[in-house]
């Protein structure tokens, strides 16, 4: 009787710790194929393949493709914030500086991979993503960073208090989205997506001051 | 006996018979858009194929392919229809605008109003527009540059009527007044926001955008 009652929770961690194991192995392959083939050309097969799992089974932890990615971009992004929160904290200047400097952060991060950044922020508006899924703009950590550099503008003096704070965030989120874009297009570098959004940032930031 | 020239006679059927032919080709041409603007509109371009189309249209996918060249060619029809009938609706509701700020604001909420209906129709473009090579050609797309135009246009009235000042820079302005028009979409489509809110953020960022333009 008392195994019986043991024996239950015990095969479920089984199948639980299978299901984590199975995850891991098929946001490892696609990680490594998204980087490699880009988002696009990725079949959910050739993932499976490379996972050494079943394409069924790739489906019964994921809902699609996109789910796949926008996980795959969590992670990363994951890091990214942690590198931000130890570095942001120490910025120093005024506001458009601090936010240049946040921003030049994130497109070396990014820059290799513009063209999956991009396959991320498409990912949003996919019928088949769960709504659990964070695509871009549906993570909340982003715009918490730029709202604190922009609160933190208005302690120091050179951002208005009048500014409706969140109207900014969001043109930040904007420029910063479409200036991607433009550089895929354009087929620009960091460097010229950091000197893009640093002008884009000095417009907003002049239009944020008190006057 | 009036002399008819063997040209005007032919001329004459030529006009005929092919107007009847054009007459069905376009009947079949606006079913197909219907049906395909019904399908994008409920499985987002992604998912909507064209056989899918082709049966909620009642005829066979070669008729559509008789049409149409592929999917995106039916994506880009349904798009730049309905931008150029939003891009005159912007440019009339723009003339109304008591001032550069003002107008903007319009034209973005002739936008928003345009696509309140439509929001999963929207949501397709948007996945679309993501799409490097697809979001490229949309926004090259005529009725665009004209929604651009517009906007480069209403700066030059602004500094010829004097309430901007000449070293505007209309160009880097055009772009992130445009981009912010778009980024406010999202609200739309996936948190519901009605058009007063979106009118109420829209005009708290065109008046950020517009504050170091402004003269004096």
């Amino acid at each position: 009787m008392k195994a019986d009652v043991n024996a239950h929770p015990a095969a479920l961690s089984a199948r639980q710790s299978q299901k984590v194991a199975t995850r891991e192995r098929v946001l490892a392959a696609a990680r490594d194929l998204f980087d490699r083939l880009g988002y696009e050309d990725t079949t959910i097969r050739e993932v499976a393949r490379q996972a050494g799992v079943s394409v069924g089974s790739v489906f019964t932890t994921f809902t699609s493709k996109g789910e796949i990615l926008s996980q795959v971009m969590q992670d990363r992004l994951d890091g990214l914030y942690t590198e931000l929160d130890r570095v942001v904290p120490h910025l120093r200047g005024s506001t458009a500086d601090r936010l240049r400097s946040m921003y030049a952060i994130h497109f070396d991060f990014e820059a290799p991979r513009m063209r999956l950044f991009l396959a991320h922020i498409a990912t949003a508006y996919d019928w088949t993503l769960p709504a659990t899924s964070r695509p871009y703009g549906r993570t909340p950590r982003l715009r918490e960073i730029i709202r604190d550099c922009l609160v933190k503008g208005v302690e120091a003096g050179d951002v208005d208090p009048a500014v409706d704070v969140d109207a900014a965030v969001e043109l930040l989120m904007g420029a910063y989205a479409w200036t991607y874009q433009r550089a895929v297009v354009d087929g620009a570098d960091s460097k010229a997506l950091t000197a893009a959004m640093d002008r884009q940032i000095g417009l907003i930031c002049d239009g944020l001051r008190p006057r | 006996m009036k002399h008819v020239s063997p040209l005007e006679v032919a001329g004459e059927t030529r006009v005929k018979v092919p107007t009847r032919r054009a007459l069905a080709k376009q009947q079949t041409r606006a079913k197909v858009l219907a049906a395909a603007r019904k399908l994008f509109s409920e499985q987002g371009y992604e998912g909507a194929t064209i056989r899918d189309i082709a049966a909620a249209a009642g005829m066979s996918t070669g008729a559509v392919f008789a049409n149409f060249s592929d999917k995106s060619d039916l994506f880009r029809e349904i798009m730049s229809t309905d931008m150029a009938v939003l891009a005159e609706a912007m440019r009339e509701a723009a003339s109304k605008g008591r001032n550069v700020e003002d107008s903007l604001l319009k034209t973005f909420c002739a936008g928003y109003a345009f696509y309140k209906s439509q929001l999963p129709l929207a949501r397709a473009a948007f996945s679309v527009s993501w799409a490097p090579e697809d979001g490229q050609v949309l926004r090259n797309m005529p009725p665009v540059q004209s929604m651009l135009d517009q906007i480069v246009e209403q700066h030059n009235l602004g500094v010829q009527r004097g309430e901007l000042s000449q070293e505007a820079e209309i160009k880097l302005r055009t772009q992130m007044l445009f981009d912010a028009y778009l980024s406010n979409y999202p609200q739309a489509i996936f948190q519901g926001w009605s058009l007063d809110a979106l009118q109420a953020r829209s005009r708290d960022q065109i008046r950020i955008i517009m504050a170091g333009a402004r003269r004096g």
